[in-house]
């Protein structure tokens, strides 16, 4: 056992165990790869060349002409009237769902239902778009935007669900059982007590639903005729035209668009989480 | 002359060195321990006894001074590099290998021959007498066998020194007063070097062969568990380990080894000093309740015999706990046997005898 | 109010859950049996199905018809499925090794660093996927961000031609979904109780043994789970085989949406995607199997 004694270290300093030498290193690459691309989206969007590749100096113009474009004006009113059907849709049908799921006990079916109401996840996506749009034209349903608004509710319910559902799991039950032994009924313990409480989950899912919405491209853009078209399914269509820095300017756009919703709901569920609910 | 197994030198731990949030674990540090010997570290938490164990075993590295095993230094090896092997507090079993796995672990890592290793299970397994659970999972038994099991993967790879994190503070009182008496067997057994720490003084006095009483990142005194009991130095080691009554005094005469103190106005008592103190000093006077017999009557000739009253009882089966006090601001406490009808002999507000010998009366070095 | 509301709890549950099952059931698996159906009809040129019974989209999966009518072997399509896994697993592998020292990474971190590494590793994948992946074209296009300083340098002399591959598809594919395995290894390390590393290494286990034998057995249901999560999209990926592999190179999620664009062959665009679908209810029965076992293990033993 003595040869076990030779250090092999010398002198170097020993890093606790379980640390390894270059994991730093590996992450910052990590986030450099992660970030790189986007990055590159935004710098070229002030090229000021219309090849984007060729960097032609520093301008605001691609912006400028995004902002007077119709077609983009009207994508992006498409994408928000969509998305807030959706979320207001979808995140109400998920609360009342997350409810029973979290506070239901054990019954038959419960298994089932959450698997369900999860099932958009687990489909991949052009399964469900090519789905989605086989039924519309079998049943002949032509409302346009509606159509879209319909397939949007339906698999951004998951993604309200998830925050609402962790909310509740989280919540002291104890404080609804104070409630009523303090003679409020039981519409009054929800609402006074349950739903404020809840409010942040809530809040936290239709971010999340409102983004997804947002982000929709293939479903979208097979879903929706003309008529219809939202940002993402617009600006597919400015791709296949040929590039332009215009496309990197409407795209930073919605980039930065997402990234502060993203942050606001980083940050709302951040807080709620220190302010612990005993 | 026992060979050293470790020697500890001026070990320092400090964390966060340099900032505001600085925590001094260790403060200049130093002790033998022997080998073969069942060594114990003893004090309240916090006090640095699992940070010492921690350096020894090298998940910790020494702010200052310096950590000998068997002569060498260990500074610059990993925990994988030094022959010492730890039982953990929480046991640390890993939970996806079964028990032979986990305690075949250390012998598979030593790149062993493959019948070593099963026949080193093996006999491990049947020293702690878990031989028929080698192939259960961690999850699926007791605490005790889980401390057992832990046991015998840290003894598996025959370490020179096993040090154990007070592994046995997760169990209930029978089954540890159970595993202290299997645990000394073991190290008797085995001759390995056993550090142990511990909160709990019954524990050290139960099993050490010498004990370092710790506090504050400080050791307060090292010496067998006859020398802890009945000779600590200060007031922290005296109050810690076992019961005790204190007595404040004032040295006014000195005869040899006997000293006369004055407490109080009037009171005096003789008791015995080992320290080196000279007529004047204040000192305090320590007495353990055991040493103390409670008579109705005056019996004891050549010894202190005083008259009390039973201010309080405490009653804890086999035993009662009676404060008497003897006026002049002193109250003892002492101990007292029910009958045989289970009755005390003694109740609240009786006149009674406290009697002890001079020697049982002692001074404190500190 | 609550007058209105039935009382019986059971009533309650599933009036809660009845808009759940009415909006996915009826938009998600009705259609999706209606899918089903329409993979065994004919198709109809003018975009449809002709419901007449038939097999035919089925057969086209491998075989098709030449001059005489006979039934040859066609391996087009079947090159395409094949393709499709062949990317996906090796997405799926690159994320792997690329992904599991991040979340380690972050395992080691401190409490508060370690939630602002799960933001900044989420943002990404809260975005547009058409526009992470349209920026990859000027990345690895003609001209594009690599080759541009490559050129001027003259450290090359013409377009090293990274676009419309394989392997800018696999990069394509590999970018989306980074963040998927890394946020579930990371949920399974974070349980990871550290003190066994110390156990390992006082029982002289090297580092590479320590990770080995300890950190990734017990992180198994992270890297499956991420595994899974990063395979099933990538099988189905439609954006990054359509504008990094040009249409030369197709895979199951553009060719599909061929099929309802240009080919109205919707039939086939059916039959392929009833062929996904059982790919990933296989995957997820294994899955829940696995997971099954794993907990009547776990289970069957805290006695």
């Amino acid at each position: 056992m003595s040869d076990k004694l030779s250090p092999s270290t010398k002198g170097r300093k020993i890093l606790p165990v379980g640390h390894y030498r270059g994991l730093g290193v590996w992450n910052v690459a990590f986030l450099f790869f992660l970030y790189m691309p986007i990055a590159v989206l935004i710098f070229y969007s002030f090229n000021a060349n219309r090849m984007v590749m060729l960097w032609g100096g520093f301008s605001f113009k691609w912006y400028i002409k995004a902002f007077n474009n119709t077609a983009i004006q009207d994508a992006v009113i498409n994408s928000l009237i969509v998305a807030f059907f959706a979320t207001v849709l979808s995140t109400a049908i998920a609360t009342v769902g997350a409810l029973v799921l979290a506070r239901g006990g054990n019954f038959r079916g419960k298994t089932m239902s959450l698997g369900l109401i999860t099932l958009p996840l687990m489909v991949p996506e052009i399964v469900t778009a090519v789905a989605m749009l086989i039924f519309f034209a079998a049943i002949g349903l032509n409302w346009g935007l509606g159509n879209v608004i319909i397939a949007h509710v339906t698999f951004c319910i998951p993604f309200a669900f998830m925050p609402i559902r962790a909310r509740l799991e989280g919540m002291d039950t104890t404080l609804e059982q104070a409630s009523r032994d303090l003679y409020a009924s039981e519409w009054e313990t929800f609402r006074f007590i349950t739903v404020p409480l809840l409010m942040p989950g809530i809040i936290a899912g239709a971010m999340l639903a409102f983004v997804i919405s947002m982000d929709d491209f293939i479903i979208t853009l097979m879903v929706s005729g003309a008529g219809s078209t939202t940002l993402p399914v617009y600006i597919y269509s400015m791709i296949r035209r040929g590039l332009s820095p215009e496309i990197n300017a409407v795209s930073t756009l919605l980039l930065l668009f997402s990234i502060t919703i993203v942050t606001a709901y980083w940050v709302v569920s951040k807080k709620t989480q220190t302010k612990t609910v005993h | 002359m026992a060979a050293t197994a470790i020697n500890i030198l001026e070990v320092s731990k400090v964390y966060n060195p340099g900032s505001h949030q600085a925590l001094k674990a260790l403060d200049s540090v130093s002790l033998a321990i022997h080998d073969n010997e069942f060594f114990t570290l003893l004090g309240p938490s916090g006090c640095g006894k699992t940070t010492l164990l921690r350096l020894i075993a090298g998940f910790e590295q020494v702010t200052g001074g310096e950590i000998l095993l068997f002569e060498q230094g260990i500074e610059n090896l990993e925990p994988s590099q030094r022959p010492v092997n730890t039982v953990f507090q929480h046991y640390a079993l890993f939970p996806h290998m079964t028990v032979a796995q986990n305690v075949a672990f250390g012998l598979e890592r030593l790149k062993k021959p493959k019948d070593e290793i099963v026949n080193t299970v093996n006999r491990v397994l049947a020293l702690v007498k878990l031989t028929e659970l080698a192939d259960r999972r961690p999850n699926q038994m007791s605490g005790g066998q889980q401390q057992r099991v832990a046991l015998a993967r840290a003894l598996a790879p025959s370490p020179k020194v096993l040090l154990l994190d007070e592994p046995l503070s997760a169990l209930d009182l029978k089954l540890r007063q159970a595993m202290r008496e299997e645990l000394k067997q073991l190290q008797r057994e085995t001759g390995i070097t056993f550090v142990f720490v511990t909160h709990d003084q019954a524990e050290a006095l139960a099993m050490s062969d010498r004990i370092a009483v710790m506090s504050n990142g400080e050791i307060q005194q090292i010496g067998s568990p006859t020398d802890i009991y009945e000779h600590p130095v200060n007031r922290f080691v005296a109050d810690f380990i076992g019961d005790t009554n204190f007595i404040d005094a004032e040295i006014i005469s000195i005869k040899d080894d006997l000293v006369s103190c004055r407490i109080g106005e009037n009171t005096v008592f003789e008791a015995e000093d080992s320290g080196n103190h000279r007529v004047g000093d204040r000192v305090t006077l320590f007495l353990r309740p055991e040493k103390i017999t409670l008579v109705a009557d005056a019996q004891m000739v050549n010894g202190e015999s005083h008259r009390g009253s039973v201010t309080n009882i405490v009653y804890l089966g086999n035993q009662a706990l009676l404060t008497v006090d003897l006026g002049s601001g002193i109250e003892l406490t002492a101990q007292s046997r029910p009958r045989e009808d289970g009755n005390l002999p003694f109740a609240m507000g009786d006149s009674l005898f406290v009697e002890f010998s001079k020697r049982a009366l002692r001074v404190l070095a500190e | 109010m609550s007058s209105w509301l039935p009382t019986n709890p059971s009533s309650r549950r599933w009036l809660g859950l009845a808009p759940t099952y009415l909006v996915i059931g009826i938009f998600m698996l009705f259609p999706m049996i209606i899918m089903g159906t329409y993979s065994f009809m004919e198709a109809n040129p003018y975009g449809g199905v002709k419901p007449v019974f038939s097999t035919a989209a089925y057969i086209q999966l491998a075989w098709e018809y030449d001059l005489d009518n006979t039934l040859i072997f066609n391996p087009g399509y079947l090159k395409i499925i094949w393709r499709s896994i062949e990317l996906s697993v090796m997405a799926t592998v690159i994320c792997l090794i690329f992904g599991f020292p991040v979340a380690y990474y972050i395992t080691l971190q401190p409490e508060n660093r370690r939630n602002f590494y799960i933001y900044l590793i989420t943002i990404p994948f809260w975005t547009n996927l058409l526009i992470r992946t349209f920026a990859w074209i000027i990345i690895l296009g003609r001209n594009g961000v690599i080759e541009l300083p490559l050129l001027s340098l003259g450290i090359i002399e013409k377009s090293l031609g990274m676009m419309y591959s394989d392997g800018a598809i696999a990069i394509g594919l590999t970018y989306s979904y980074l963040p998927l395995m890394v946020l579930p290894i990371y949920a399974s390390l974070e349980k990871l109780d550290f003190r066994l590393l110390e156990a390992a290494s006082d029982l002289y286990a090297s580092r590479l043994a320590i990770m080995t034998k300890i950190v990734i057995p017990l992180s198994k249901p992270g890297i499956i789970a991420g595994c899974i999560l990063v395979f099933i999209p990538c099988l189905g990926a439609f954006i990054a085989p359509n504008l990094l592999g040009g249409g030369k190179k197709l895979m199951l999620g553009s060719l599909v949406q061929f099929q309802f664009a240009s080919a109205r062959n919707w039939p086939f665009g059916s039959a392929l995607s009833m062929l996904m679908l059982a790919v990933v209810v296989i995957v997820l029965i294994l899955y829940a199997r696995g997971a099954k076992k794993s907990t009547a293990g776990e289970k069957a033993t805290e006695s």
